[in-house]
């Protein structure tokens, strides 16, 4: 029988060079991705373990992303702990408080190839996938253990295979696509299990889009989500990767797989997503949400800060303002992206629109700093949970959509309908 | 290792995910004791301060969606929970509860089954909560044998640290 790709990259990361779903299995880990988890929660662990060395210091990725720059003297000390851990331990690769969102710093990094094993200390790692690598979160305990070994045990997913086809053209976005099939999932519809996306509509797609897709399928409760590289993968990990350009992993034609879904934008009539509190899984069309006034409009985040998420905002902003009744808050997800926006003029054209622009850190949507919501306020926001109290006040509203649907109700206020402000 | 578990049931709805059970704004707190007050504050209001040693939560189907935050089962176990009783569990919840020695017992229709408040023994082993005051007997789902391993060392670790004892040994 054949294998899916979790099974084969999983399996070619074990002593018995194979695996198949439903095994529990010890993998040896490619590269081990921390961040504030470290300092505050790993370290403590690694104690009481009583380990004092690395497996691989070339394999640990450290960030300081969620409170950068510390807002506050916790946030400070933790960032502290983890730069001496960063020098005690001569780890190779660390991005302080003026890099990014961990995420989008890794990718960009090149260290992720197609076919590698990669664990972060953040249920959004599954994003790497985008580039046909898996990859998973796991919590304090398990990246301390990795840390000293290099090892963790993995339960073999089970996988979901999703084909798309269709067009995806603006201001619809790869963010409406997978608001709609997590709102098909459910919140739990994938637990335990892997996500393979594909068809021609991913195939043609950035890898900025592919990220968001990977990025949300733990919103399903996906374990992983993966993705085959296409040219646009190639080419990005060919100019970001020192040498080794990785293995690409291909599913089998039999591989069996636990559901199989076929979407055609076209028949389906893909709109834009809105997902409404309290759920990501609870997206239907922005159509029965339009009108619904807002206090903020926040775009940024591992799901939808990269480049061409602000470059849609800024062509859907250029020349008009923020309501008078909202702020918009942009934090773009990595230095890197950053510095492209402003080369290209997209802050300039953010900024002369009334919008903050922020440095790059998780921020706001952890309820961190950088515009966090009080009482009653309503969110429309680029990120990718909605929970109560996620970016703040537990009765904050936060509704989620793509960096399209995010800039135009921005500019009326309101939760708007993108295909409204692009035609303006 | 003593796996009977004695307390009250303390009853949640579905879907509580990790930023329900410790909101992302108290992750700075570095002292897990400060930081478990806040535990579970969204959904239920001082109910923090009411669970003692032995006490059970009872939840419907993905507790623990969202986070990989190994934060959400600590302070739990913290405030003394001995176990958590759920529909399902979502799998990095799972896995960092056991991870910590705590126990997750899958029991279906789990939030519908129990009056909040009342007292409760669970068998851990055995997969078996009794409720006293109704003389009722529920079978949970068995705990596969690596989290049973996980319970059984004390969590992931003790195990971590007993084969690094084991590893020094044979080799000496």
């Amino acid at each position: 029988m054949g294998k899916t790709m979790a099974e084969k990259i999983i399996g070619s990361h074990t002593e018995e060079g194979e695996a198949s779903a439903g095994d529990t299995v010890e993998v040896s880990v490619d590269l081990l991705m921390v961040h504030e988890v470290l300092g505050a929660r790993i370290m403590p662990v690694l104690d009481e373990m009583e380990v004092d060395h690395v497996w691989d210091r070339s394999r640990i990725f450290v960030v300081n992303d969620h409170w950068a720059p510390a807002p506050d003297v916790r946030s400070a000390e933790i960032h502290r702990r983890n730069r001496e851990f960063v020098r005690r331990y001569g780890i190779d690769h660390f991005c302080d408080v003026d890099c990014g969102i961990c995420h989008q710093v890794l990718l960009e990094s090149g260290l992720i190839r197609p076919g590698d094993l990669v664990i972060g200390s953040d249920s959004h790692s599954t994003s790497y996938g985008a580039l046909g690598a898996f990859s998973t979160g796991l919590a304090a305990t398990d990246c301390a253990i990795i840390i000293a070994t290099g090892q963790t045990w993995l339960r073999v997913p089970e996988t979901i295979r999703i084909d798309v086809e269709g067009e995806l053209s603006p201001p619809l976005m790869s963010k409406d696509l997978i608001l709609r099939l997590i709102a098909d999932l459910g919140n739990d519809g994938a637990n335990y299990r892997s996500i393979e996306f594909h068809g021609e509509t991913v195939e043609r797609m950035s890898v900025e889009s592919r990220v968001t897709m990977c990025n949300m399928a733990i919103e399903a409760g996906a374990k992983s989500g993966l993705m085959t590289p296409n040219n646009a993968a190639r080419e990005w990990v060919r100019s970001r990767a020192e040498g080794d350009v990785g293995v690409e992993v291909l599913p089998d034609r039999d591989a069996e797989y636990v559901d199989t879904l076929h979407y055609d934008l076209e028949s389906i009539g893909l709109e834009p997503y809105v997902a409404a509190p309290p759920s990501p899984a609870s997206g239907r069309p922005v159509s029965e949400f339009e009108g619904i006034k807002i206090d903020q409009a926040f775009l940024g985040s591992c799901t939808n800060g990269r480049l061409e998420d602000l470059r849609i905002a800024a062509r859907m902003m250029r020349g008009k303002r923020v309501h008078p009744g909202a702020r918009m808050i942009v934090t773009p997800a990595s230095r890197e992206v950053y510095m492209n926006a402003l080369r290209e003029g997209i802050i300039q054209t953010l900024m002369e629109a009334g919008a903050i622009v922020t440095n790059s850190t998780c921020g706001a949507c952890v309820g961190g700093h950088l515009g966090v919501l009080g009482e009653g306020e309503v969110c429309i926001s680029s990120t990718n949970r909605n929970f109560p109290g996620r970016m703040g006040h537990r009765e904050a509203q936060i509704y989620l959509a793509s960096p399209a649907t995010v800039a135009a109700s921005a500019v009326r206020g309101e939760i708007t309908d993108p295909r409204e402000e692009m035609t303006r | 290792m003593s796996r009977t578990i004695r307390g009250r049931a303390w009853v949640v709805d579905d879907y509580i995910d990790t930023d329900q059970i410790i909101s992302g704004k108290y992750l700075r707190i570095l002292d897990y004791e400060e930081m478990a007050r806040h535990a579970l504050e969204i959904p239920r209001p001082g109910l923090a301060e009411q669970i003692r040693p032995g006490d059970v939560i009872v939840a419907g189907r993905n507790f623990g969606g969202g986070s990989s935050r190994e934060e959400a089962p600590r302070v739990l176990q913290v405030l003394g929970i001995g176990c958590v009783i759920a529909e399902s569990f979502a799998r990095l919840f799972y896995r960092n509860a056991f991870n910590i020695g705590l126990p997750a017992l899958i029991l279906r229709d789990a939030h519908t089954r129990f009056n909040d408040g009342e007292n409760v023994t669970v068998d851990v082993a055995r997969g078996e909560v009794r409720l006293e005051e109704r003389g009722v007997l529920l079978h949970c789902e068995p705990v596969p044998p690596l989290m049973m391993r996980l319970l059984e060392a004390g969590g992931a670790v003790a195990l971590y640290k007993m084969r690094t004892t084991e590893r020094v040994s044979k080799q000496e």
